[in-house]
């Protein structure tokens, strides 16, 4: 009788399917973990010692947030930089903080803000994108939108924005009154400052550079 | 150009960073711990087959 290869014999293939099965196993569970710790959000003390998180703690609204190329990653990454006032203030605390990202984060499920806009992905594109929203240039100094909502900053032009959305031609789907208060205009505000410091890994991409996208408007 | 090597940059440092830095390295390192193992498992069971007269 001939002598038996290993390559036939039932064994072989039984250990071997048990160990890539039982290794993916593990690093399965263990990329668990992983991401657990790659998602959890930051603190206070991580933006004081300049630890790097993808999503900054709360008092990130405390600073200034910037979109820049990272050559290595080939893609735009929020850069958090020196302290800026929001509201007139640079001071809010982590509890401060929470509790207005916690009013603007209800405040957009209770508005239903991705019935027509993007959040990280989640949502429609029936209005702009709002994962970077903060960042947009079209709120900035030189845009359009201080202008027309006779503001000088970022976040009160947002704001005053957010409080008549139907009073300011913005595009040719315009925003309906959603009948937002100050103060929830003030959290919504803060919870996409907030969202825009998320690092996500260039998404969306070229954002703001891209002009007349839509229709080609 | 890009040099061969860069040093590892990661927003939030972990082990599957050094597994994502191109193509090449999860491929490399998921054959590693599949194949190597095989071989074990072969010489094993090949030792056996031949005690067993087979």
């Amino acid at each position: 009788m001939a002598k038996k290869s290993v390559w036939s014999d039932n064994r072989f293939w039984q250990r071997t399917a048990a160990w890539i099965t039982g290794f993916a196993s593990i690093l399965l569970i263990w990329l668990t973990f992983d991401t657990n710790a790659q998602i959890a959000m930051g603190n206070d003390s991580d933006l004081k010692n300049g630890v790097t998180k993808r999503v900054p703690g709360p008092t990130v609204i405390n600073y200034k947030i910037t979109y820049e190329m990272d050559k290595k990653r080939q893609h735009e990454v929020p850069v958090i930089g020196e302290k800026e006032k929001f509201f007139g203030r640079d001071d809010y605390s982590e509890e401060e903080a929470t509790e207005l990202l916690h009013l603007g984060k209800l405040g957009s499920q209770s508005k239903n803000c991705m019935n027509c806009h993007t959040l990280l992905g989640n949502g429609a594109y029936y209005a702009p994108d709002l994962t970077k929203a903060w960042l947009d240039p079209a709120w900035g100094p030189t845009g359009s939108m201080q202008a027309m909502t006779g503001k000088s900053t970022k976040e009160e032009a947002m704001a005053e924005f957010l409080q008549n959305p139907s009073q300011y031609p913005t595009h040719a789907r315009m925003m309906p009154n959603l009948g937002i208060t100050a103060e929830e205009a003030k959290g919504l505000v803060a919870f996409l400052k907030h969202m825009s410091s998320i690092d996500t890994n260039g998404f969306p991409r070229n954002f703001g550079k891209i002009q007349g996208a839509v229709n080609g408007k | 150009m890009n040099a061969m090597f860069e040093p590892f940059v990661d927003v939030v440092p972990s082990f599957f960073g050094t597994l994502a830095q191109g193509p090449l390295t999860l491929t490399i390192f998921l054959h590693t711990v599949i194949v190597l193992p095989m071989f074990w498992i072969y010489k094993q069971e090949k030792a056996r087959l031949e005690q067993e007269g087979n």
